[in-house]
């Protein structure tokens, strides 16, 4: 037995000092980290997955000679591991699919300014971080869909139109749970306050058509199981199911109308894919060389017509089914602030019951 | 003295009393000696220390003038050469019986392990049986290959743990006497342990018994029927056993 | 105190080391339990986390009651009575096992959406405008639907294995007595049966609580979720570890409660052979069904969402690149392989080591092992992260000195994933492992080294051998979850590292469930050969 215990003493002794050699290693890592590397490689961490996004870079590999590593994961769980590797990071670029996470990554210091005239070129301002350190390269907008036989366009205005007792048992939703719903919420307590958000949330949540359940797609099937009437939906999810393998999917589609809210008013909700570059990144040049690959004009079509989302370029033309919705006001705010009003949007959630 | 077994203690973890209290025995070469007790006296207690495969709180045992263990030194069970026979015998299903005597004969040349694989089958009166598998085999078949396998490596000491329990009525009667032979054509030193006077009394050469952990008697079998006569207790809860002690005497 | 010790040696060393590196990141969490609680934590307390407790419990409960009742029914069909099918049955019954259950939950929903085969089907060929609230499956009754279809095989193929194993004699004389099949079922099997039902159903109980993928896309609000929310959407790992400790004393709980109605009985072969129970012949609608019953089970929990997958598969083929997907198949092969090797290979040392030692310490000290089990794999990530860098800190040194060109090397190797897989699972295993020794007892160990054999030795040519099919079971079933595995594999994996389940949970959670089903049928039908293998292997051991 003392034997034993003795063992389990000297592994915790190891242990303490493997954890107590950390925080001295720390300082000479930082120290070292801002010195540039010419290796022809640049480390991605993506949250973003579709196929097409492979095709591209093995296309910057080949104009450039850079070859692409790609970690695909969670958002929330890539920049917790960011966080974790510190100075010593492999991370080079971060790529999501959310303002919110990037505004959080560059809250937790995970990011580094970048200056670049390509890039500022091709990203507009309003769709750059203010200090720019990160860059959207795709935009999306959360819009309402209709049922086309119980729903006339013109009995739609807003958002907030949607908590009025007209639409009781009517508003189909997803849960608060998922991120685009948070950085909604996020909005309007930029644009309206804690309060009044707060309001509209409570709103909603009495005029479900059901208890939130199932992703953005459920809420379109929803409509057309008859359900509920309106359905709140990023705009690509619209596009996915027009253009289904499934039929039963496009005929779904086909019966819904796509409505652009709060154009009178202050705009309808976007939000972006982005990227920015990993603060401790060893290999910085290439992962802007990168970042000005994917908003040039070439890759923006493919890059942002795959998922049925909108280019941030505007020297590029959306695809023909986003060119049929017709133009957009959308909501002027930073994109920031999304992630800025990101916890207190789940705490109002939480309070009113939004499951 | 060919062992000497002295003050040995020992208790379990969880358990309050001890499950051995100074137990002292000296044992002559070739000697059959039997452990006598009920169940919880702490009878298999003893084989399992003096196997190794429990380490006593104090005490020493000696056999041939080595030490197996005292204060500072505890042999592990296979550097003691000493064999036991297990009381479900614990022959190995995964090996056939030849297999099973073959295990322990490890350090020996092939032509003399083949060698002593005969002796011990032939011992036993098992010859034929080298390929079969324990589950291929009858109780009392099992048993021998049991005792066979304990006693090819030629250990000093044997020990066997309640040898008779698994078999019937019958079977037991016939073991018994070929178990004796087989220990005295063999010349082995030898201990076992059983809560059955009559085995007790049939084949060993002196008794001990157990009670609470205590040694309450060590002596002939015939000494124990004096002990019994003059202190008027009955013998055993079998009925049977005053007969059968007249029959051995 | 140092009797306590049969001996020290290599396998206590070994065995403590493997032990303190399995439970060294649940301490990381250990600790978070004693932080100050903060303002986050009053927020969820006040207005959310008793919402979520209850919903668990609720789903765990009954996940656990449903489990039995198909698994020990089942089981008890298959042990006692032979039937048409049976034979087949036997192990089809385990194949479900094979389906990732969050595969299971997105294709049920597929199926019975509005755009789903049955919806579709009714409306079309019969013109029914059915109400389509009938078929909402993404509800708490759904995802205990999901659950028990696809982990019920823990309960049955345990119980199965110990109810043929059970002496003829004990259920003929319930028979004798003049009781009545079901009276027999509840008065004698349920009862003896108890300590396999435990085994099965807390392995089952510890899979719901650490599962995330079904009840988030179902929209069902458990512990998980305010694990997550915590530390994703208010960015307060504090809290969320907290929880996740919280959720680690519960499994505690249930695994002291386990460890206590399994009370001290020890279960070991005897030499004797237990005679198997004779199969009682059904015939008639009693054989139909018999059978029937085991077949709905089976296209219910894999025929039909196999069905489903397969028709997906022809949808979309061609639509999604091939190319790599042998290369997914490698991948995905080889961390199972690897990890499932090694989580046995420590299994057996650790089981072992915990034969040798006496104590309440020494017994405790490997179920610590199992808490991995119970934690949510973003969780586990984020501590073996944690653990990996420091490490390589402390290795910075050495790796300057060989000429590394980076600090950060276990953390960015397939090592830093094959140890969280081996944290994760290692209960798996040594749940196996574990009942194979107890199986064996100790008496043929004793048998070899009292005639002169090591304990290594011993090891390799007594306890091996006896425990071929603890070890095959465990091997199977640790290689199978890792196949299935996703949250680990999804954050810790190397660069440009893929597997078949990354890839099946990357459409899925883009909402492309059809696009994912050829990744999801290569998964299952791994699974399914490698259950296949194991059962025939069984099969020849028996003979």
């Amino acid at each position: 037995m003392k034997k034993f215990l003795f063992l389990v003493i000297a592994l915790t002794a190891l242990i303490l000092a493997a954890c107590g050699g950390q925080a001295k290693e720390e300082k000479t890592e930082s120290e070292t980290a801002t010195e540039t590397n010419e290796s022809k490689e640049v480390n991605l961490y993506t949250a973003r997955h579709y196929d097409v996004d492979d095709e591209l870079y093995s296309k910057f590999e080949e104009e450039t000679g850079i070859k692409v590593n790609v970690i695909k994961g969670e958002a929330d769980e890539l920049l917790e591991r960011i966080k974790r590797e510190g100075d010593a990071t492999e991370a080079d670029l971060f790529l999501t699919a959310d303002a919110g996470r990037l505004y959080r990554a560059k809250a937790d210091d995970l990011l580094q300014p970048v200056s670049s005239d390509l890039l500022d070129e091709q990203v507009p301002a309003n769709f750059q971080d203010t200090d720019q350190m990160w860059y959207g390269l795709t935009k999306r907008a959360r819009v309402i869909l209709y049922n086309k036989e119980t729903v006339q366009p013109d009995e739609l205005s807003t958002y907030e139109a949607l908590t009025e007792e007209k639409w009781n048992g009517r508003v189909l939703i997803r849960s608060s749970e998922n991120v685009y719903n948070q950085s909604l919420l996020a909005s309007f307590i930029e644009i309206d306050g804690e309060e009044k958000a707060k309001e509209w949330a409570a709103g909603m949540v009495n005029n479900f058509a059901r208890d939130p359940e199932g992703g953005d797609r459920d809420q379109a099937k929803a409509i057309a199981a008859g359900i509920g009437d309106v359905a709140i939906m990023n705009t690509y999810y619209f596009g996915q199911m027009l253009n289904s393998e499934d039929q039963e999917e496009v005929k779904v589609a086909e019966g819904l109308g796509i409505f652009f809210p709060n154009q009178d008013t202050t705009g309808t909700h976007v939000n972006v894919s982005g990227a920015g570059v990993v603060k401790a990144s060893k290999n910085k040049d290439n992962a802007i060389k990168l970042l000005e690959f994917l908003s040039a004009p070439e890759a923006q079509e493919t890059f942002a017509s795959a998922n049925y989302e909108y280019p941030v370029n505007e020297n590029v033309e959306p695809s023909e089914l986003l060119q049929s919705w017709g133009e957009f006001k959308e909501q002027d705010i930073p994109l920031s602030t999304l992630g800025e009003h990101n916890a207190k949007s789940i705490l109002i959630f939480n309070e009113v019951g939004w499951k | 003295m060919f062992v000497a077994i002295e003050d040995v203690c020992f208790s379990y973890t969880d358990a309050k009393t001890r499950a051995l209290d100074n137990f002292t025995l000296k044992i002559e070469k070739g000697e059959v000696i039997s452990i006598l007790g009920r169940s919880g006296s702490g009878k298999s207690t003893v084989l399992r220390l003096l196997a190794g495969l429990e380490k006593p709180e104090k005490g020493r045992l000696i056999i041939q003038d080595e030490v197996l263990f005292d204060d500072k030194i505890f042999l592990q069970p296979e550097k003691r050469g000493i064999g036991m026979v297990f009381q479900d015998y614990a022959l190995f299903p995964h090996l056939t019986v030849a297999e099973n005597i073959l295990f322990g004969l490890f350090r020996m040349k092939k032509a003399a392990k083949k060698k002593r694989l005969q002796e011990v089958l032939e011992l036993v009166e098992l010859q034929d049986f080298g390929k079969r598998y324990p589950h291929q085999l009858s109780g009392g078949q099992q048993q021998r290959v049991a005792i066979a396998r304990a006693v090819a490596p030629n250990p000093h000491l044997i020990l066997l743990d309640e040898p008779f329990s698994n078999l019937d009525a019958e079977l037991q009667g016939k073991i018994r006497e070929e178990l004796r032979d087989i220990l005295k054509k063999a010349n082995i030193t030898s201990i076992f342990v059983t809560h059955d006077e009559k085995d007790a009394h049939i084949l060993a050469d002196r008794i001990v018994k157990l009670k609470n952990g205590r040694i309450e008697f060590v002596g002939r079998p015939c000494d124990m029927l004096d002990t019994y006569r003059q202190t008027g207790v009955q013998p055993s809860t079998d009925g049977f056993v005053e007969k059968s002690l007249t029959g051995v005497n | 105190m140092q009797h306590r010790f049969t001996n020290i040696n290599a396998w206590t060393v070994s065995a403590v080391i493997i032990i303190f590196l399995l439970f060294l990141p649940n301490l990381t969490i250990v600790t978070g339990l004693f932080t100050p609680s903060n303002e986050n934590w009053e927020h969820m307390k006040k207005f959310v986390l008793w919402g979520f407790v209850k919903n668990s419990l609720i789903l765990t409960a009954a996940t656990a009651f449903f489990t039995i009742l198909i698994g020990l029914s089942l089981a008890w069909l298959i042990a006692q009575y032979d039937f048409p099918m049976r034979h087949f049955l036997k192990w089809a019954l385990i194949l479900p096992l094979s389906i990732p259950p969050f595969i299971g939950a997105y294709t049920y929903h597929g199926m019975l959406s509005y755009t789903g085969v049955i919806q579709t089907t009714l409306r079309e060929n019969f013109g029914m405008a059915v109400n389509s609230a009938y078929f909402d499956i993404m509800n708490l009754p759904g995802a205990i639907f999901i659950y028990t279809m696809f982990l019920f095989p823990y309960v049955y193929s345990i119980a199965q294995v110990y109810l043929s194993r059970q002496s003829a004699s004990l259920i003929e004389s319930t028979r004798i007595l003049g009781k009545g099949p079901w009276k027999t079922f509840f008065q004698v099997v349920l009862p003896i049966s108890r300590i396999s039902i435990i085994a099965g159903a807390s392995l089952v109980v510890l899979e719901v609580l650490n599962d995330y993928g079904v009840v988030k896309y179902y929209g069902v609000q458990t512990f998980t979720t305010a694990i997550f929310q915590s530390w994703f959407g208010l960015g307060d790992i504090e809290s969320s570890i907290k929880l996740a400790a919280s959720l680690m004393g519960f499994v505690i709980l249930i695994l002291m409660i386990e460890k206590l109605l399994r009370g001290r009985r020890q279960y070991s072969y005897s030499t004797t052979k237990v005679r198997p129970l004779p199969l009682i012949k059904l015939s008639g609608w009693k054989a139909a069904a018999a059978a029937g019953y085991g077949l709905f089970i089976l296209s219910l929990a894999f025929f039909i969402p196999v069905a489903q997958l397969i028709d997906w598969t022809l949808l979309t083929f061609g639509t999604i690149p091939m190319g790599a997907f042998m290369n997914y198949v490698r991948n995905s092969v080889f961390v199972a392989g690897l990890s499932a090797t090694l989580i046995i290979a420590f299994a057996l040392i650790v089981g072992n080591f915990a034969r040798m030692v006496r104590g309440r310490l020494g017994k405790l000290l490997p179920r610590l092992t199992v808490l991995g089990y119970s934690i949510p794999g973003a969780v586990i990530a984020v501590a073996v992260v944690t653990a990996f860098i420091g490490l390589d800190r402390f290795l910075a040194p050495f790796y300057v000195w060989a000429g590394f060109s980076t600090t950060l090397v276990l953390s960015v190797s397939i090592v830093l994933l094959v140890t969280a897989y081996i944290i994760r699972f290692f209960a798996i295993g040594y749940n196996s492992i574990e009942t194979g020794y107890d199986k064996i007892g100790t008496d043929f160990r004793d048998a070899s080294r009292t005639l002169g054999l090591g304990v290594t030795k011993t090891f390799f040519k007594v306890d091996m051998p006896m425990m071929k099919g603890a070890i095959i079971s465990g091997f199977i079933l640790v290689f199978i979850d890792v196949l299935k595995e996703i949250p680990l594999t999804l954050i810790l994996r190397p660069f440009n590292f893929d597997t078949l389940s990354t890839k099946a949970f990357q459409y899925a959670s883009d909402e492309k469930i059809m696009e994912a089903s050829q990744a999801s049928l290569l998964i299952i039908g791994i699974s399914a050969l490698a259950i296949v293998f194991f059962y025939k292997f069984l099969e020849r051991e028996l003979d």
